[in-house]
């Protein structure tokens, strides 16, 4: 009798476990997720969907027949809309033969329409849904529309469909720090700091007579709270980073030689370390941003040989004097036009001076334009490359 | 004065009883009641000298050395006694002097009862009567066809003695006591088997071995009451802690080497007449992942592969149940591109990942048992059909996919990695519980059922000495010949879960 209760547990849990098996060739691979304002107001959603079976044909060489990409792309692209991102949701799992599955999307693209009329829906389905990555990154697409960048054509490419393309240059950028990319975690993070302004990536698609043949990630989007306000230049984006002290590797070019003639030097820069202190005097308050930077000589245009001492020491102060620009100018936009604290010097005042903080807190909106910073950029070039020497030509 | 001679039917019932009796005759009677019938038996009847006693020879053909009997006994007894001619002497006079100066056979016994008589006769001792006395010389004149000492098939190594154990216990044993040559090494003798009345041997080293595992493998041993033994595995069964448990809690081994390693460290070890294994207690868990050659090979080697085995052994447990689980219950935790090329492979496969993996996995052991009894040439045939035929055109046919393939021959070739066989048939059967599991509740089902493993073997003890011992309960310092082996030189110490009673191994001779 107890082995018989036993048997009867054990298929009782074995039978009530198989409920929410999925088998893995009957999930629609979700790899791009689209989201566009359309002009009746409602919500669109555009997937890219890969075709699993296209997608190793060709690359694996077991299709036999082989030629893969005669027979089509790779992916499909779904459009759905509804009233708001759930309903647009699920009347897209309706056109699908497969269950949506969205634990492989790292990018959500938002067109900038959508981002400027506020992404908060979004933001609140994508969070309590579990189905979503938290470490999707979030890029705002101008130029062009999402339908575009799914549908450029592939000869443009070097991946084969346009999301690995744009997860390409996401992990490109790291060497360039011309754009800064958010993810999911990072823009919430940033959304509950009061007063701190949210930051992603910016993806352009380049365009050539009306179609689009490319696209590039440069500079930034600006939120404010969870509307779009506007864009940063690709150099205002290096210095945010530095700022935010998360630039690892950039390049930097003078357009100045060392004696003040018109040459180009570019130097990499390889470390940028940033503090910022508030001071407060007389109730002014003001930041002290002290910059320190590491970098090497990648190319340069005159012949000025850095192991001398004082070539070497020019070359710095040229370099920091131009980082120290870049960065003033980056803040004056911030503080001027966009009238957002995307450094988040509000979140280091309140954590250094929590009493003053709370008196500013309210009116930071009318302080953060008249707030003074005090630059101060220290640059080390710690190589030259492999030549110590410049080539001297005869 | 021919006496009664007693009933046949009695002395079938009572010989184990009876004792000779001074009259030849009858003795010859009561041998040939007993064992009548039989044509192996060989019954010589000779007389003695010039006063012509009657003497009887009795023995079974093919398990004496003939030609043993014929130099040195029958024949110092038939020509040299002619010298005692001149002597007079009584019939029990003539039975000493037989037994001391005219048998040329080192080992001689004087026995009276019947039932030890009968004993050493089917053991292939000769038996020697003469009229008038009431005793038998038991003559040691075994000596039958057996296998050569040859090369273990079970275990082998690529470094390390090579030779293996037979089927006859005193090579055995002669084995053992080639490599331990010390008085305190101890082997002891008993007969289990109510017809089969197999010698069992019981070895270890006095003063180092746990007299309490000694006293309960003799005490399990003495309690067996079945009518033959033919194999070690049938005493295994017998003196094993937890019958019902699918772990293996008794070692075997087929190699001295191996063995006698282990007498030193304490174990005692069980020979069986007949068989080439040999059993040693007590067992723990982590020796069934640890080959001869471990102790052998230099130990960066040997360490590493300890490790490649905990691999091995994790793969053939797990592999096809994590695959099930991630391809049907979480497959957000796979690769993505592998994710996209398993759903490729998967696109059109008729079953579920569960009964892909069953599938494959019921016919690789079907393969697997096919080909472990066949003559090695048909084996191969076997492997060809089972390799190219089912894996290529099941894949083909669109009955399996390619990554199914890969994970089953990846199990099969991790399961061969585990030294011992008998652990290995344990994870194969184990496999199929966690691939089941995997199929219905995912990777929660594996946890629930490794935990239950885990459980099950942490509650299991072989002779005294817990099972996953020195895992659990922990002892930091043995761990170092579990993972990995240190050095012969850095062993000081004698593996304290055995035994406690002599621990020094060695002296530290290299700091």
């Amino acid at each position: 009798m107890k082995r018989f209760i036993i048997l009867i547990l054990t298929i009782a849990i074995l039978l009530t476990g198989c409920w929410d098996k999925r088998e893995i060739n009957q999930l629609a691979f979700v790899q791009g997720l689209g989201i566009e304002r359309g002009k009746d107001d409602m919500i669109h959603l555009i997937v890219e969907i890969l075709k699993p079976g296209l997608l190793t044909a060709s690359g694996g060489g077991t299709g036999g027949t082989g030629g893969g990409s005669a027979v089509g792309k790779p992916y499909a692209v779904f459009q759905a809309s509804g009233v708001d991102f759930a309903k647009a949701f699920a009347n897209l799992n309706d056109e699908l033969p497969r269950s949506l599955f969205m634990q492989y999307n790292e990018i959500i693209f938002l067109d900038e329409k959508f981002a400027r009329s506020g992404i908060y829906q979004t933001l609140d389905f994508m969070t309590r849904n579990p189905e979503f990555r938290r470490t999707a990154y979030i890029l705002v697409v101008t130029g062009g529309s999402i339908q575009e960048l799914f549908n450029l054509p592939s000869s443009n490419e070097l991946e084969r469909y346009p999301y690995k393309e744009v997860m390409g240059l996401i992990s490109n950028q790291a060497n360039t720090a011309s754009s800064y990319v958010s993810d999911l975690n990072e823009f919430i993070e940033t959304l509950e700091i009061p007063k701190k302004a949210p930051i992603t990536g910016r993806l352009v698609i380049v365009k050539k007579d009306g179609k689009a043949t490319g696209i590039r990630l440069s500079g930034s989007a600006v939120f404010d709270n969870d509307k779009l306000i506007g864009f940063l230049e690709e150099q205002d984006t290096k210095a945010v980073a530095t700022l935010m002290n998360k630039l690892k590797r950039s390049t930097l070019t003078l357009d100045k030689g060392l004696k003040g003639e018109k040459a180009h030097i570019s130097l990499v820069v390889t470390k940028a370390r940033t503090q910022i202190s508030p001071k407060i005097k007389d109730g002014d308050i003001s930041f002290d941003i002290k910059v320190n930077v590491e970098a090497y000589l990648n190319e340069q245009e005159t012949k000025y040989e850095l192991t001398e001492p004082e070539n070497l020491e020019k070359l710095q102060t040229i370099v920091s004097k131009k980082i120290k620009t870049t960065i003033e100018h980056a803040l004056f936009i911030l503080q001027n036009k966009y009238n957002a604290d995307v450094v988040g010097f509000v979140d280091i005042l309140h954590k250094r001076n929590p009493a003053l903080w709370k008196e500013v807190e309210k009116d930071w909106d009318k302080i953060y334009p008249d707030v003074k910073f005090n630059v101060a950029v220290k640059s080390v070039i710690k190589r030259s490359g492999l030549s110590s020497k410049p080539i001297h030509p005869r | 004065m021919p006496h009664k001679l007693p009933d046949p039917q009695y002395v079938k019932e009572n010989y184990q009883y009876m004792t000779l009796s001074k009259d030849l005759e009858e003795n010859i009677y009561i041998f040939q009641v007993l064992l009548k019938g039989n044509n192996d038996m060989v019954f010589r009847q000779i007389s003695i000298g010039d006063k012509k006693v009657k003497a009887f020879l009795v023995y079974v053909d093919g398990m004496v050395d003939k030609l043993l009997i014929t130099r040195n006994i029958l024949e110092p007894i038939m020509i040299e006694t002619r010298k005692l001619n001149k002597i007079i002497y009584t019939d029990d006079q003539l039975f000493n002097y037989i037994n001391e100066y005219f048998i040329t056979i080192s080992e001689v016994n004087v026995k009276d009862k019947i039932g030890d008589i009968i004993d050493d006769l089917l053991s292939g001792e000769t038996i020697f009567l003469i009229d008038g006395v009431e005793k038998a010389l038991i003559i040691s004149t075994k000596g039958w066809e057996g296998r050569n000492i040859a090369e273990s098939t079970t275990e082998s190594y690529v470094r390390g003695p090579k030779e293996a154990f037979v089927e006859t216990l005193r090579i055995n044993t002669s084995m053992l006591r080639r490599r331990i040559k010390h008085p305190d090494f101890v082997i002891e003798n008993m007969k289990i088997g109510k017809y089969s009345k197999t010698d069992v041997s019981i070895a270890y080293i006095k003063s180092i071995a746990d007299d309490k595992v000694v006293q309960e493998v003799k005490k399990r041993l003495k309690k067996v009451q079945i009518d033959g033994v033919i194999d070690s595995g049938y005493l295994e069964e017998f003196i094993e802690d937890n019958p019902f448990s699918l772990f293996p809690q008794i070692a075997h081994s087929e190699k001295p080497d191996r063995v006698s390693a282990e007498i030193l460290e304490g174990k005692v070890a069980i020979l069986v007449d007949g068989s080439p294994f040999v059993l040693t207690v007590p067992a723990i868990f982590a020796q069934f992942f640890q080959a001869g050659e471990d102790y052998y090979e230099r130990y960066f080697l040997s360490s590493t592969l300890r490790v490649l085995r905990i691999i091995a052994m994790v793969t053939a447990l797990l592999f096809p149940s994590i695959y099930i689980a991630q391809t049907t219950f979480h497959q957000e935790m796979i690769p993505t591109q592998l994710a996209i090329s398993v759903a490729a492979q998967r696109e059109g496969v008729p079953f579920p990942a569960l009964l892909e993996a069953l599938f494959m996995e019921v016919t690789f052991e079907i393969l697997r048992e096919a080909g472990i009894r066949l003559p090695m040439q048909v084996g191969q045939a076997v492997s060809i059909v089972g390799g190219l035929v089912i894996g290529q055109a099941a894949v083909q046919a669109g009955l399996v996919s390619p990554a199914m393939v890969i994970v089953v021959a990846l199990t099969g070739i991790a399961s061969f990695a585990i030294p011992a066989f008998n652990i290995a048939i344990t994870f194969r059967l184990l496999r199929f519980i966690i691939m089941i599991a995997a199929g219905t509740l995912g990777f929660f089902g594996i946890i629930m059922v490794v935990m239950m493993i885990l459980a099950h073997m942490a509650s299991l003890e072989s002779f005294g000495v817990p099972y996953l011992a020195p895992m659990v309960p922990s002892k930091t310092q043995e761990l170092s010949d579990v993972l990995i082996r240190i050095p012969w030189w850095a062993k000081i110490l004698r593996p304290r879960t055995i035994q406690r009673k002599n621990i020094i191994r060695q002296e530290d001779t290299r700091g």
